[in-house]
């Protein structure tokens, strides 16, 4: 019987480890970018995002006084 | 008229945008974890079992955490405690970065950070959109919804990259000091609890110039079931409807998550293909939940979620009846396109018959149950595999409570009760604000 506490809600439950490692291999063999390249990008998306919506927020707020 | 119409994006946008970020951060670390097990079985000499026993706890722990961050977010408003729970999060998640045996991850993952990221759910999060958002509240529940999606898609690889450049610590640090340096910043400048205090009305309405003859004050009007207290809902059936469809929408997501790919391998189909599959069903919700939340505000809510429900019945209906390859891929795009629909649906119309006032600890139970419904499913899907060698018995019990629970939300008397139908009422009346 498989382990009742392997899920958890399905917008928050942990990724599959097997189906990690194979969607792993997957984007190394589509993309072929080297993980350093990888965690570059994704890193700058991830602080990009957070930083515009900052900057936009606080011109809006200036703006409305 | 709308501030929107003015020529400006209504700053509600931004605190869906601000939300969006934290829910991101949130939920893409949670669903990191499944990077780093083999490392630290590795690592550590342990089972996957083992490792499983902090997943376990942590699931506990959030879906418990669930009515009492909703609770506090009635009390004292959705800001403080978004602040709290990603601050104490973060740094949890830095905390992990030093563990080096499962029973620190069970204290750091198990318990403190899956209790924290309760209060980044949409317990919590749906509580500040329902109270910016009235006519767009489904579209911005669904962008907001969407952002759990797009921070699984985005964070998860990262952690693995950097996991494979670096090392798993790093990993963790990472994302602690991101939620620490962005997140908590965004937070406290971007996201306000409601729009009055910012001085502004919902939807970004331009406020009637008090004693006009021209524009007479209107007052938020509430619905039949507006309720001061919480407990007072429970005594009425919409909230029992909602929760007996989200018990089963707790049901048959939990159940697909955890027996999918096997159901799969036990028609011969061969792994790699079954994880494909899984993820299209996973990358067509993100779109599928965007398009019911925008037609959400155009239409009755009920007949979506009933919609919703028998949809994701057509789909394990299709398991049952199709050969094994044509069964993987109907599902995953008719199951996918009703993955998590629900979660705006049922967060809007709970909304909308009670009032935004105790929306956080009605939801909250609600999700409460789609833990509960989740657990039994697993549960009773691997008994009934066990036992019969096969899932269609199971999938059948899930078909038939997907017809029920499209019903029940058929039922749902939406125009008596949602105030999306109710008449603007004189100044004077109830209103529906937080306490």
């Amino acid at each position: 019987m498989p382990n009742p506490f392997d899920v958890l809600l399905h917008h928050s439950e942990p990724i599959d480890p097997t189906l990690w490692e194979w969607i792993e291999d997957k984007i190394h063999d589509v993309l072929g970018i080297d993980s350093a390249v990888a965690v570059l990008v994704l890193g700058l998306l991830m602080i990009a995002f957070p930083l515009a919506v900052l900057v936009l927020a606080v011109r809006k707020q200036r703006r409305s006084g | 008229m709308s501030e929107s119409k003015r020529g400006g994006i209504f700053y509600g946008w931004y605190v869906v945008a601000a939300l969006f970020f934290a829910s991101f951060l949130a939920i893409g670390s949670r669903q990191g974890f499944g990077v780093f097990v083999k490392t630290w079985e590795e690592e550590w000499g342990v089972t996957t079992a083992a490792i499983s026993v902090a997943a376990a706890i942590g699931w506990l722990a959030n879906g418990f955490s669930q009515p009492l961050v909703g609770y506090l977010t009635d009390k004292y408003g959705g800001r403080p405690v978004l602040v709290i729970s990603l601050a104490v999060m973060a740094v949890a998640t830095i905390a992990v970065a030093a563990v080096s045996n499962v029973f620190g991850l069970i204290i750091f993952y198990g318990f403190v950070i899956s209790f924290a990221s309760g209060g980044i759910s949409p317990a919590t999060t749906g509580v500040v959109i329902a109270r910016w958002f009235d006519r767009r509240r489904g579209t911005a529940m669904s962008v907001l919804i969407a952002g759990g999606s797009v921070g699984g898609l985005v964070v998860v690889p990262f952690l693995s990259f950097v996991l494979v450049e670096f090392s798993w610590q790093t990993a963790w640090i990472i994302v602690g000091v991101l939620a620490l340096g962005l997140g908590i910043p965004l937070l406290l400048l971007v996201v306000r609890s409601r729009p009055q205090d910012m001085g502004l009305n919902v939807d970004g309405d331009v406020s009637p110039v008090e004693g006009s003859a021209d524009h007479p004050i209107k007052v938020q009007p509430v619905g039949q079931k507006f309720v001061e207290r919480w407990q007072e809902a429970l005594g009425s059936k919409p909230i029992w409807q909602l929760s007996f469809a989200y018990f089963v929408c707790g049901i048959t997501t939990a159940s697909i998550s955890v027996h999918y790919v096997r159901w799969a391998v036990s028609e011969d189909i061969s792994t790699g293909t079954a994880a494909l599959a899984f993820g299209v069903l996973s990358g067509i919700n993100a779109g599928g939940v965007l398009v019911v939340g925008w037609l959400s505000d155009k239409f009755q809510r009920k007949k979506l979620l009933g919609a919703v429900y028998l949809v994701r019945g057509v789909a394990f209906l299709s398991l049952i009846f199709l050969p094994g390859a044509s069964a993987l891929w109907a599902f995953a795009v008719i199951g996918g396109m009703s993955w998590l629909a629900t979660v705006p649906l049922t967060a809007s119309l709970t909304a909308d018959v009670y009032g935004v006032r105790n929306l956080g600890t009605l939801f909250g139970l609600a999700n409460m149950s789609h833990q509960i419904g989740g657990a039994a499913a697993v549960l009773l899907f691997g008994w009934a595999f066990t036992q019969l060698g096969s899932y269609d018995l199971a999938f059948g019990v899930g078909a038939a409570t997907l017809l029920a629970a499209g019903l029940v939300s058929l039922s749902i008397r939406e125009k008596q009760l949602s105030v999306r139908y109710a008449p603007v009422v004189p100044e004077g009346a109830a209103t529906d604000s937080e306490g």
